[in-house]
């Protein structure tokens, strides 16, 4: 048994050993391991026959059995398991890649039997993540902090993407738990923060081969001369209709992971703003909502629930997109602003440049202001340094009017207000 | 197959992901099965308490019936876990039949499920006799005494639940949902207005 109040990572067990003998091993030690053999997740089937929901069926059963067990374990027992056992990886991971997403195309499952079996399933599988993500468990039962950082951190129990998939998987009803357990990651392993500074060119990828792929080449792309035997470029009106779906399904799930982990976790904004992820998110909307929404619009789709789908995902990515471009000015330009930092000054000053850089991209500087006026953000400004330059703020607001009129809408009578 | 997700792209482009080791293949439901069965079999009930259970207190009448009794339900147990398998196995599955059965007077769906997933698929004939043997076994020891033996000796198995971590967190099942700006325009492609501007 373990010692109390010494740290799991400090501690050594006495015990029988595979021949019978006593011997005495580190608490956290690979042969105190039980051989388990954790199956792989499987999704329920789409469309299934009943062969494929009795497989999906004796999977999960599998894996809620395994997860109920691996959670009754004492506390040493969970960690050797947890850290050792490579089929418990490949369980959660296959989880999290494969899990459904309430916003995936395909309808939830039709069997009432499907449907419950994957709600218990999810359940055990957050509450691993949790106790996974959880170095003190009681006043016995914890590990020295930096260590649990470095379990973590090597055995890749976190990484990145797993961080953004329970953000999407879990965060909607489980925000403040999901706050903490990736704060306590980010906290314990300042490596993460390192992670996710190289995650996010790859993310600003993401949106760059969108624009490729409907023919709207970002900058630097459009430098290049075009070779002569290049095809004509495909746009999302000429493209297939599955490419296009592919493409809408592909920014939904963008923009709704972005926006779960950055509201999640608005430590991270920093990070993202560092990036430019700002501007670069702005000119991407400006670019390309245009373009699909024509697409979705006025191409001929035989199904008209497709195209209805369709409209609505491209109208919830626009959403999420401006939400996220409010928590990145929220995070790391406002708050210092309302918590009068030292800083504020500059902050007040960045914030103004960037809605200076809104106003050439009106259709999303309309959006944007739809959803966050920006005469509030200005009129909070100006009561927390009355010494902004007031003909700037002035002529900002005539852009955001401007900006309106210009892509030819109104704006909500709610805002229209007496100046 | 998953739809397209960022978080993919991120674990193909990006280097903060473990990298997927193709030589490695996850376990399937075969071999998972047989786990399990070794796992049951080596911890809480035993055939041999299963015997001396069944066979004590009894006259030696009942005792000789008792003993066919077990033959057959060995015999019944070997039809379900395969010919192929040894003498451990087949008393270890008799065990879990013997559990499962102890309690009940047919093979219901539940039981059905169980055996399923711990053998996978069976001849139903072999669930029935086994069920019927069963029934012959206990019938004469008495409901409690039985369910009081089986609990005793399955609770070694048994996780603690009871303290299981999690066991009190309010979990939620909310989910993102579409959350739209707006709606499709009315008659959409009809509002297109063609340029005649050549």
């Amino acid at each position: 048994m373990a010692c109390a109040r010494v740290p799991l990572d400090e501690q050594q067990v006495t015990e029988p050993g595979p021949l019978g003998k006593e011997r005495t091993l580190p608490a956290l030690h690979p042969e105190r391991k039980e051989e388990r053999c954790f199956v792989p997740y499987k999704p329920p089937p789409e469309d299934g026959s009943p062969a494929e929901v009795e497989e999906f069926l004796e999977y999960a059963r599998f894996v809620m059995e395994d997860m109920e067990w691996l959670l009754a374990l004492p506390h040493d027992k969970f960690w050797c398991q947890v850290v050792f056992d490579e089929s418990l990886h490949t369980c959660l991971d296959s989880y999290l890649r494969h899990a459904p997403r309430s916003l995936d195309l395909a309808a939830l499952p039709s069997s009432p039997a499907v449907a419950e079996m994957q709600r218990s399933v999810h359940r055990v599988v957050f509450l691993t993540f949790l106790r996974m993500a959880t170095h003190k468990e009681s006043k016995e039962n914890f590990l020295t902090p930096t260590v649990f950082g470095e379990i973590i951190y090597q055995n890749f129990l976190f990484d990145i993407p797993k961080i953004m998939d329970l953000c999407v998987l879990f965060g909607k009803g489980n925000s403040q738990l999901l706050h903490k357990m990736i704060d306590n990651i980010f906290t314990q392993q300042p490596s993460y923060y390192t992670d996710l500074d190289e995650t996010v060119p790859t993310v600003l990828m993401v949106f760059d081969s969108i624009l490729d792929k409907c023919g709207l080449q970002c900058e630097a792309a459009a430098m290049e001369p075009m070779k002569l035997n290049e095809h004509k470029q495909l746009t999302a009106m000429t493209m297939s209709l599955q490419e296009l779906v592919d493409i809408l399904l592909y920014l939904c799930d963008s923009t709704t992971t972005i926006h779960a982990f950055l509201d999640i976790f608005p430590a991270a904004c920093s990070t993202f703003y560092s990036h430019g992820f700002l501007g670069r998110l702005t000119w991407f909307y400006e670019t390309a909502v245009p373009d699909l929404e024509k697409a979705v619009r006025r191409r001929n789709f035989d199904d008209k629930g497709l195209q209805e789908d369709l409209w609505k995902r491209l109208s919830h990515s626009c959403r999420k997109m401006v939400e996220c471009a409010h928590l990145l000015l929220h995070h790391t330009c406002l708050q210092p602003i309302l918590e009068g930092r030292e800083n504020m000054q500059t902050s007040a000053e960045e914030l103004l440049q960037h809605f200076t850089s809104f106003l050439p991209e009106k259709r999303f500087l309309s959006d944007y202001d739809e959803q966050f006026p920006l005469v509030d953000d200005i009129s909070l400004l100006q009561q927390a340094l009355p010494v902004i330059d007031e003909t700037r703020t002035s002529y900002l607001l005539q852009g955001v009017e401007s900006a309106w009129d210009s892509v030819g809408r109104r704006k909500p009578s709610s805002q229209i207000r007496s100046n | 197959m998953s739809p397209p997700r960022l978080t993919g792209a991120l674990r193909s482009f990006s280097h903060v992901s473990k990298k997927d080791d193709f030589t490695e293949q996850p376990y399937d439901l075969k071999t998972k099965r047989l786990k399990r069965q070794e796992l049951f079999a080596r911890e809480g009930l035993t055939w041999q308490k299963i015997v001396h259970f069944c066979s004590e207190h009894q006259d030696k009448a009942k005792h000789q019936a008792a003993s066919q009794e077990l033959k057959s339900f060995l015999l019944a147990a070997k039809q379900i876990v395969g010919a192929e398998h040894g003498q451990e196995a087949i008393e270890s599955a008799a065990v879990f039949l013997f559990e499962t059965f102890h309690n009940q007077d047919h093979v219901g769906t539940e039981e059905t499920r169980a055996i399923r997933q711990m053998f996978g698929p069976f001849p139903s004939a072999a669930a029935e006799a086994s069920c019927d043997c069963v029934a012959r076994l206990v019938a004469p020891l008495g409901n409690d005494r039985v369910e009081d033996f089986v609990q005793k000796q399955s609770s070694h198995r048994s996780p603690q639940r009871a303290s299981a971590f999690g066991r009190n967190i309010a979990f939620s099942y909310d989910c993102y949902t579409l959350d739209p700006l707006e709606g499709l325009p009315c008659a959409a492609v009809q509002e297109e207005n063609v340029s005649l501007d050549f």
